[in-house]
């Protein structure tokens, strides 16, 4: 059985980056005008439209807390979201682990003291999938957080790497993702610093995961300065219709 | 939801909010004495439409339709089925609607909203009774294998004239559908080729083709209210006023379908006339759109 090279000796991957390159990114703001607030996030092929309805009356009484709001995510993929259609889209267990994932990660990081006895929803839904969906619902649901006017400690970005041909890569796809190398996964508060989400899976020696960690945080930081520039052009935006 | 007025009264704005929202009948009926909306719409005029053709990628047929802020995103992908004993040479179209909790906010997680299952039966049935795909095109080796075409269509921003919407993302996701090439291998089963010349056997169908259209089903809902009607609502006049009639034509201005599901008000044939003759208007601009869309996809 042959070993397929993910990294060609000149040092490029399957889809013609760097190791160290992240795929395009491409975010809009404002899709669904139905919602509090929404996004639309794309890295490479894989895209994610994320809403947020809140804060509003909590639907089930019994979850009403009395000291801060209520944070609902839900994660779904489309059916033709992957190469084959999926049957079950979502309640399957990789689609409820994702959507705890997401939950705690946003729940950590907005103010929910500042809304009691309230409800946030937040809603992801995968219209295609190559590999990182769980950073772009991640990065999506922040932009779209910020979109609904939610007041958060900081934004939260996420990317993944990993190491395979024994080179860290950065943003891997779903080929690079289903190598069977490891995967790590960084969700982080820029401003701040901290790590919030880390997920790994396979084998990894301690020092290579250092370097792999750090390559998925530099990542995450970049994602972070264009989040910030989407977010001030809508802004600019917004004044400009207000006739500021 | 308008954008706000820079210039007005802020006192003045809330309070016309405000009576939107505690008296939402009265404030369609001041527009309605006027013969307008308030989006500034005339009475029979349908909101901006467009279409999108090939909007994902990784489907072999796909389309993203807009009627205002009602978004659809339709996506077809076929697979190899072994056709009934009772029809060996058709091939099988199964027609699925989502709406998933982002489209609107009374859809909540874990349980489908009651317009979705509603609106797929509906589509299903306009659909396959229309006559646009006929089945027989979908047969690859007579009793052994046909095509199995799954549509899907996500609601992603519900603002009235789901139906509609959802028809029309059908509609266009089947116009740029293209078949695979497929072959037959040793164990008789059949596979996707990868590419021409790649593979010494032979294909089944030569080159991706296109499925030949009928004729095309165009719909439009409108809204009857005392002796006024309104086409195509917005979710806002669907939810105050309850009693719509669809009615479906194809591009030879036939009847394809009719739906009108109760309602307060009992309509006189005189109405409804008049909602076909609405949709006799819409038909030629939806098929503007659609012959637009589709050329435009051609010149690449």
């Amino acid at each position: 059985m042959s070993k397929t090279e993910y990294v060609s000796p000149e040092g490029l991957r399957l889809d013609g980056r760097r190791p160290m390159e992240m795929r395009q990114l491409r975010a809009e703001i404002g899709t669904v005008s139905r919602a509090n607030g929404s996004a639309v996030f794309e890295m490479g092929n894989t895209k994610v439209i994320a809403a947020v309805y809140g804060p509003r009356e909590v639907q089930n009484r019994s979850q009403l807390i009395n000291d801060h709001a209520l944070v609902r995510c839900e994660y779904s993929m489309a059916n033709f979201s992957t190469g084959d259609r999926m049957r079950k889209p979502k309640g399957d267990r990789r689609s409820t682990e994702i959507s705890l994932v997401i939950r705690q990660t946003m729940e950590a990081c907005i103010l929910t003291h500042l809304m009691p006895r309230s409800q946030i929803d937040i809603f992801v839904q995968v219209l295609q999938a190559d590999g990182g969906t769980r950073s772009a619902c991640i990065n999506a649901a922040t932009l779209a957080l910020a979109d609904a006017g939610i007041p958060m400690r900081d934004i939260v970005t996420s990317c993944s790497a990993g190491y395979l041909n024994s080179t860290p890569l950065l943003d891997l796809n779903y080929i690079e993702d289903s190598a069977g190398g490891p995967d790590v996964t960084v969700g982080i508060l820029p401003k701040l610093d901290k790590v919030t989400l880390l997920q790994m899976d396979a084998k990894l020696p301690v020092d290579i995961f250092e370097n792999v960690m750090g390559l998925a945080i530099e990542g995450c930081k970049a994602i972070a300065n264009y989040i910030r520039e989407v977010l001030l052009e809508n802004t600019k935006q917004l004044e400009y219709r207000r006739g500021l | 939801m308008g954008l706000p007025n820079a210039s007005g009264d802020l006192s003045t704005e809330v309070e016309v909010d405000a009576f939107r929202r505690l008296f939402p009948l009265r404030f369609f009926e001041k527009h309605l004495l006027e013969s307008i909306r308030p989006d500034a719409r005339p009475l029979g005029r349908a909101r901006d439409t467009t279409i999108a053709l090939g909007a994902v990628a990784s489907a072999n047929g796909s389309a993203l339709a807009k009627i205002g802020s009602t978004t659809m995103l339709a996506a077809i992908k076929m697979e190899v089925m072994t056709p009934s004993m009772e029809t060996p040479d058709e091939g099988c179209i199964a027609i699925d609607f989502h709406m998933p909790p982002i489209c609107s906010p009374i859809v909540r997680p874990g349980r489908p909203a009651e317009a979705a299952p509603v609106v797929a039966k509906q589509l299903s049935d306009t659909i396959l009774s229309s006559g646009m795909i006929n089945l027989k095109e979908l047969s690859l080796v007579s009793g052994k294998a046909a095509w199995m075409a799954y549509l899907d269509i996500y609601c992603l921003d519900a603002d009235g004239a789901l139906f509609d919407a959802a028809l029309l993302a059908a509609v266009a996701a089947f116009s740029h559908l293209e078949i695979p090439v497929v072959s037959l291998n040793d164990d008789g089963k059949i596979v996707l080729s990868e590419g021409q010349g790649l593979s010494d056997r032979e294909p089944v169908n030569k080159e991706k083709r296109k499925v030949n259209l009928g004729s095309i089903p165009f719909s439009l809902t409108c809204i009857l209210h005392k002796n006024h009607i309104l086409a195509d609502p917005t979710s806002e006049e669907e939810s105050i006023m309850e009693t719509f009639v669809t009615v479906v034509l194809d591009s030879s201005s036939q009847l394809v379908s009719l739906y009108k599901p109760g309602g307060p008000v009992l309509a006189y044939t005189s109405a409804i006339q008049d909602c076909i003759a609405l949709t006799r208007q819409r038909v030629k601009e939806l098929r503007k759109i659609l012959e637009e869309a589709i050329s435009g996809m051609e010149v690449d």
